[in-house]
């Protein structure tokens, strides 16, 4: 007991910057109350929350990128891709075990493909996963065929959509993921290296680090992760339309920056990027409940990236003296 | 007087039609700080390099504790207990000073065959080492990028001491530091010696040098023109060595 203790010690532990994330937090849900009488009600506290599934399991992995000095802009076509697979598997017969393997899986492979690119080819992440943006997003189309896949079983939905002793599927889930990447982060040889590796391949290659392995596992993580993400999704949607996924990465990169994982690598938060998910959505849920339509939701996101990350640069001067100071 | 930990014979290294070193005959021992002192292009950085594996020699044989090596990468020279502390240190400054130490060879503890660290061990081997340097870091867990250059030094001898080298090789390792931070990286490079390790010390700085070196040898133009016992020389005629004003550097180069 006192091992497992020891092992989870500071799993949940906040610094000044993910404090100011949840008073973010509290403090937009106070105004949206007081702005709207539709916000404050237990429905859309848990639309929200369910909004914030996919982002979450997303972030995690996005998280553990970015911290590597890597990054994923096709993540969000991957889950597409990954949800169109289970899309067709529950189509086929509706069985719902051979529908849970199926994300996961695809996301591995999509996770092999990226890795294959970015990691054994050498492309520059940002350069090779926005080319695999392209190719993903006309394959989504070739494969749906320019026709949603709807109306499908239910078997997955009946599968997820339960609670286990009171609690939902999905925050088990989400627990279970957190805890499961926090730990190989913070506890395992996996997670220095990972960090090395994001504050200089150079350096960590010259300790000894085995830097194609681990740059090329992250990827694969991120793609199960985003498998597991479409398999949520599909259940709660039953459909699978054209446009799937299509502002997740920004999303996703803005979450984990706004949670105070370092755009340079070698420094993340993990519970930053829980709040970071949380507040994103609280936000665009808000600004929806008040008469901001949808179509505004991506300029949000988008200013809160350049916002954070200018505040950060002025702090610093600029961005490439913060560089230098991190790797002199 | 003990036998050396390392022998080299006749070490010579050409790039090309260009000779950077030739014959160069050497001799390093355990517990003792030796100095190599000479102008910029002698032959020093090349004849540490052979010395850390990253340049196989061209000629001649290096010899450890009487088995003759050759060194493909500096990975060989590392598993022959030969760690080099280059100026601009490989430390990853994002972690801590014994995430550092260990980076790349954890201590861990397998539980449902998932490796954890042994957070704790890895620890106090760290603490024990840093006290042994007698180096006093006030925040063990730190990232090691918030700390000074002399406790960075610090750092880097560690982790050198916990691969166990028994030859730390130190590129101009107070290059960069303040005085007072100098005064303590020296101490450490004598603490270093009295453990029983073999210390290569590349200084320009002369005073320094004798400082805390027991011998000093000194390349010129490729060469090794000079070794002097600490004790029974001064600046003076290590200058004229260096410079090549002295008559048995002019003797030696008119012969050549």
């Amino acid at each position: 007991m006192n091992a497992v203790r020891q092992l989870g010690n500071g799993v949940f532990s906040m610094n000044g910057r993910e404090w100011s994330l949840l008073v973010a937090c509290l403090l937009a849900i106070i105004i949206f109350s007081v702005a709207s009488p539709h916000y404050a009600t237990s429905g859309n506290a848990a639309t929200v929350l369910r909004n914030s599934v996919e982002l979450l399991l997303i972030g995690l992995g996005m998280t553990l990128l970015l911290a590597m000095g890597g990054i994923d802009v096709s993540i969000g076509i991957v889950m597409g891709l990954a949800a169109i697979a289970i899309g067709r598997v529950l189509g086929a017969d509706g069985n719902p075990v051979l529908a849970l393997v199926a994300g996961p899986v695809v996301g591995a492979l999509l996770g092999c493909v990226t890795a294959t690119v970015v990691v054994l080819g050498r492309v520059p992440a940002i350069v090779g996963t926005l080319g695999l943006l392209g190719v993903y997003r006309t394959a989504v189309f070739v494969l749906l065929g320019g026709q949603w896949l709807s109306g499908l079983p239910a078997s997955l939905t009946n599968l997820l959509a339960t609670t286990v002793l009171g609690v939902p599927v999905p925050a088990l889930v989400i627990v279970a993921a957190y805890l499961a990447v926090w730990l190989a982060l913070r506890r395992t040889p996996y997670g220095l290296h990972l960090l090395a590796i994001g504050n200089s391949e150079e350096k960590a290659r010259l300790s000894g680090i085995p830097v194609i392995k681990i740059r090329f596992v992250t990827f694969v993580i991120s793609g199960i992760l985003t498998g597991v993400a479409a398999t949520f999704y599909v259940a709660t949607y039953r459909n699978v339309e054209m446009t799937i996924g299509s502002t997740l990465a920004l999303d996703a990169i803005a979450a984990v920056i706004l949670g105070g994982t370092s755009i340079l690598g070698g420094k993340c938060s993990l519970i930053g990027t829980v709040l970071g998910v949380l507040l994103l959505r609280i936000l665009q849920n808000g600004l929806l409940l008040i008469g901001v339509p949808s179509l505004w939701q991506p300029v949000v996101t988008g200013v809160l990236i350049i916002g954070v990350l200018g505040f950060e640069a002025i702090s610093n001067r600029f961005p490439v003296v913060q560089l230098l100071r991190a790797r002199a | 007087m003990t036998a050396p930990f390392l022998v080299a014979r006749n070490i010579g290294k050409r790039f090309g039609a260009l000779t950077a070193l030739a014959n160069v005959d050497l001799e390093i021992r355990s517990g003792e700080v030796l100095a190599l002192l000479g102008d910029n292009g002698a032959g020093k950085s090349t004849f540490i390099k052979i010395l850390a594996g990253a340049h196989p020699p061209s000629d001649g044989e290096l010899v450890i504790e009487g088995n003759p090596v050759s060194f493909h990468s500096p990975k060989d020279a590392a598993a022959s207990g030969i760690a080099t502390i280059f100026q601009e240190l490989a430390l990853s400054e994002n972690l801590s000073i014994a995430e550092n130490v260990f980076l790349g060879r954890e201590l861990k503890r397998s539980i449902f065959g998932i490796p954890f660290l042994k957070r704790q061990e890895m620890r106090q081997r760290v603490d024990g080492l840093l006290k042994e340097l007698d180096a006093h870091i006030s925040d063990p867990e730190a990232p090691v990028g918030s700390l000074s250059g002399g406790q960075r030094q610090a750092v880097a001898i560690c982790r050198a001491l916990n691969l166990n080298a028994r030859l730390v090789i130190m590129d101009e390792p107070t290059a960069a530091l303040a005085v007072a931070e100098t005064r303590k990286v020296l101490a450490l490079t004598r603490r270093l010696a009295a453990r029983g390790c073999a210390v290569v010390l590349i200084s320009h700085n002369i005073s320094e040098v004798f400082e805390v070196a027991d011998r000093i040898v000194v390349f010129r133009r490729g060469r090794k023109v000079a070794e002097r016992l600490a004790a029974e020389t001064d600046h003076e005629e290590v200058v004229s060595l260096i410079t090549g004003a002295h008559p048995d550097v002019r003797a030696l180069e008119k012969t050549n």
